[in-house]
């Protein structure tokens, strides 16, 4: 038998080694995951983790990233305590304090910007991951603005924008029924394992995929039947070339148009100019792989889509490309039926469950009197009219120029400047704040800006609700001991909501109780759920696909909306009705910056910028690399390792080059994030999506030369 | 006795280092202190294709490290055949790595030789090595040499490592 040592060596769980294993959650990446953890514990410490078996959603799995947790959750810049600026902002001096002294100095500044200058001169700005955005909005609410925002801002949310457009609530594919499968900028292998295990079932068993990718990536190469490749945001012009093929053929769903979808006869126009003649010249896809995905459509029985809601609405574009795509669900007839897109609603911090909570009437309960127009709301209307939050890639430009009101100070929950354009400026801007506070587990380039930091817990060190697909509810509980005087988000805004006294007493009663109520309508509490180690199915009838034909969708005319009413009724706004195209890049000189710069896709090991120093995972890919095409590597003589220069008229970053024929000549991939090659100051600020705000990471102009040596 | 080796099934490999992972968590790899994970991943680009590799002790029938090493530090766990050390006696001497035909054993800041154990220990008490328990395509198998096989041979690492082997030799 092995002795003492191996079995501590080994972290084998038993009475001997005093090792317990704990489930808890994986926090990383977004909460349409949170995978369940086996956290191998002792004496209050991580010593391992592993994929809980016992999780009715993921498995037993555990990704790269989530693998990663220990080093995340020790990770050696980890803040101890709260801090208060002595140096300069951004110098990164610090001296400890003590909660009260913090709270204390948060809740006085506020409450005295507010007294000044009115609620609105306070912006409240969320970071990643999401779990206490219900608190912090209605926290922003309760202080008398709708300046809550977040880092969705600029991810997901443009998406979900589309489908509220489209068909008054989002829907998603049901991969589990269809026989073809529309995988639009499809690559689970990086950034979401359990599709990627989905997916291969439903090969196996006969499925067809179509996968839409400027790059050749593990999906394409393992799951592809046919692959489209288009230049990064022309993904509009390709979809409205589909739709109007399968129109021309009659390989669409009469019946299903004439019911249920309104604004057709203005689309089939409109398409009408995608077509053989100029589909390749404008998106790089020859009309031999059109026609040869809508011969594929024409023969699926039930077609869903997976589009994705990061690299697709990442363009000048991006939401009516998404909703280009989006119309051929439509068109099909694939909206609303098994098999096809079903539609869906948030069950709890953007979870899909299956069932409804009372969360958005509960974050949204003590919403103040809408007076000044919220940051972003005048430059980007359509935002603020189904969001009803600030859209912040507006925020540095108010800060700086003080136009229509002067921000002066930002609550800050895990806020990380390098999310928006041109990040140089919000920098700036928060440097002219009068007062900034940030929350965050590591001490980062943002946190150095702050007149205060508090150190927040991993979703290790703290007890949530989680919501899974399929019906399931968990109330986590802690599984390791906290790292220094970490608190939860939630805890840090009741603690708040208490000192500045906003005379919200639910918010002061904290998050069990919140919970407690958001639950209320499922006959479910908290106190019930933490009875189980692991998820519980909750009691509730599923939605039923063909319920929306039947009853209706919550657009204007009731009907899929391929003519949006909600933008035909607003024409101050100056935006389309239909889901029209113009092409991606920014008018930047073609001669002096002649590759598409594609920044965001995803990489196994890394996160937006949350995983670059953890050395387990950096050490996966330790050098900022771009990569390129053979083409343009053997044009410029670099070679895989040289070091290259991106630059826009914005900057310049260095980074290595990697050539490969997973990238089409004319197109340069960068992840991003990193501190010491920050793309998005690359990037412009004035480069955006009119309808969502959103920053055309996906397609900038850009330049590139190889660095010499000197 | 069981025979059990680890395997790769190279065909739902994606080289997204899961295993690298959740070997370096299982092992407590100091990567600050010189150390590396014992499985390493590989994306590689060829003239028709791409290629994904997961690479570590191949715990070889015949091993030849075992045979190669002059102070005995090798052996196979009697339970499970997988290809252990105990390098109390370990000199420090590369042969181990000159034998190995994978060219695995690797030495820490220490000088001595360290590998992958195939976590024998965790298979002893019912769990899996840490890298087939987390692998996400399940493209890592703990394979019982004994038993069917369950990787198609045009995919398995093992048997085209073999057969390349067996062609040089």
């Amino acid at each position: 038998m092995d002795d003492l040592n191996a079995l501590l060596k080994a972290k084998i769980p038993c009475p001997q080694t005093g090792i317990e294993v704990k489930h808890t959650v994986c926090a990383i990446c977004s909460p349409a995951y949170n995978c369940g953890i086996d956290a191998y514990v002792k004496d209050g410490k991580l010593l391992k983790v592993e994929g809980m078996d016992s999780h009715p959603r993921s498995k037993g799995g555990l990704c790269t990233k989530g693998l990663a947790n220990r080093e995340f959750v020790y990770r050696s810049d980890r803040i101890l305590t709260p801090l208060k600026r002595v140096g300069e902002r951004g110098e990164g001096k610090f001296c400890p304090i003590t909660w009260e002294e913090a709270y204390t100095e948060i809740a006085q500044k506020l409450l005295a910007i507010r007294a000044q200058d009115g609620p609105d001169a306070v912006a409240f700005f969320g970071g990643y991951n999401k779990w206490y955005r219900p608190w912090l909005r209605r926290f922003a609410h309760s202080f008398g603005t709708y300046n809550y925002g977040t880092e969705s801002s600029t991810c997901m949310t443009a998406g979900w924008m589309a489908w509220k457009v489209a068909a008054g609530q989002l829907a998603r594919p049901d991969m589990a029924h269809c026989d073809l499968y529309l995988g639009w900028a499809f690559n689970p292998y990086y950034s979401g394992y359990l599709n990627a295990q989905a997916a291969e079932k439903r090969k196996a068993e006969g499925v067809k995929f179509i996968v839409v990718d400027p790059r050749i990536t593990p999906t394409t190469e393992k799951l592809a039947d046919l692959h489209l490749r288009p230049r990064p945001g022309t993904d509009g012009a390709l979809a409205l070339c589909i739709g109007n093929t399968l129109i021309q053929r009659g390989w669409i769903d009469r019946e299903f148009i004439q019911q249920h979808v309104h604004g057709f006869a203005e689309y089939a126009e409109y398409a009408k100019d995608f077509n053989e003649t100029n589909v390749e010249a404008l998106t790089g896809v020859p009309y031999s792989q059109v026609l040869q995905a809508c011969e594929m459509i024409r023969d699926s029985k039930a077609m869903a889509i997976q589009e994705n809601s990061a690299p697709i609405p990442h363009h000048k574009n991006g939401l009516q490309n998404y909703r280009a795509i989006m119309a051929l669900s439509a068109l099909t007839g694939n909206f609303d039926r098994v098999g096809g897109q079903v539609p869906a609603h948030h069950s709890f911090t953007h979870q899909i469950a299956g069932f409804e909570t009372r969360e958005e009437e509960w974050q949204d309960a003590t919403a103040p009197a809408h007076q000044k127009p919220a940051v972003g709301e005048e430059r980007f209307p359509l935002w603020f009219h189904t969001e009803r939050e600030m859209q912040v890639v507006d925020l540095a430009r108010q800060i700086n120029e003080g136009t229509p009101y002067p921000v002066k100070a930002i609550f800050g929950m895990g806020v990380n400047f390098r999310m928006l354009p041109q990040d140089g400026e919000l920098v700036k801007a928060i440097k002219k704040l009068d007062f900034f506070v940030n929350t965050d587990l590591f001490l980062t380039d943002t946190c150095k800006l702050a007149d205060i930091v508090l150190p927040v817990c991993s979703s290790l060190e703290r007890g949530e609700l989680e919501t899974y697909p399929g019906g399931w509810a968990w109330f986590t509980k802690p599984a390791i001991k906290r790292v220094g005087e970490s608190r939860s988000d939630v805890e840090i805004i009741r603690d708040l909501a208490q000192r500045m006294e906003l005379g919200d007493r639910e918010l002061e009663a904290g998050y069990e109780a919140n919970v407690d109520f958001m639950l209320s309508n499922l006959g479910l509490t908290v106190a019930e759920l933490k009875q189980s180690e692991v998820p519980v199915k909750v009691d509730f009838t599923p939605y039923q696909p063909g319920t929306r034909r039947r009853e209706g969708l919550p657009t204007a005319t009731g009907k899929f909306e391929l003519y949006s009413e909600m933008i035909a009724s607003h024409p101050q706004w100056g935006l389309d009705p239909l889901p029209t195209y113009c092409p991606p890049l920014d008018d930047a000189d073609e001669k002096e910056y002649p590759y598409a710069l594609c920044s965001g896709g995803r990489l196994p090991n890394a996160l937006h910028s949350r995983l670059h120093k953890v050395p387990w995972l950096r050490s996966l890919r330790p050098d900022p690399t771009a990569e390129i095409s053979l083409e343009d590597a053997q044009a410029l003589e670099i070679s895989d390792g040289d070091g290259i220069e991106l630059y826009t008229a914005r900057g310049s970053i260095s980074v290595k080059a990697h050539p490969s024929r997973r990238v089409q000549p004319g197109v340069v991939f960068f992840y991003h994030g990193y501190s010491q090659a920050d793309v998005n100051a690359l990037m412009s600020d004035q480069h955006v999506d009119p309808y969502s705000g959103f920053p055309a990471y996906n397609a900038t102009r850009c330049g590139m030369r190889k660095k010499v040596e000197q | 006795m069981s025979r059990l080796a680890i395997d790769l099934d190279m065909s739902k490999c994606v080289s997204c280092g899961a295993c690298a992972i959740a070997c370096m968590d299982q092992n407590d790899i100091e990567l600050d202190a010189g150390k590396g994970p014992f499985r390493c991943v590989f994306d590689m680009e060829e003239r028709e294709g791409f290629s994904h590799l997961s690479l570590a002790c191949m715990h070889c029938v015949d091993a030849p490290c075992i045979v190669g090493c002059p102070s005995a530090c090798i052996h196979k766990d009697p339970e499970t055949n997988l290809t252990v050390f105990d390098t109390t006696n370990c000199i420090g001497c590369h042969s181990c790595a000159m034998a190995c035909p994978y060219g695995v054993p690797s030495f820490g800041p220490d000088g001595k030789m360290v590998k992958c154990d195939g976590c024998y220990v965790r298979v002893h008490h019912g769990l899996l090595p840490a890298c087939v328990k987390v692998c996400p395509t399940k493209a890592l198998r703990l394979i019982d040499l004994d038993a069917p096989a369950e990787i198609p041979p045009e995919h398995s690492l093992r048997q085209r490592s073999l057969a390349l082997l067996e062609r040089q030799v």
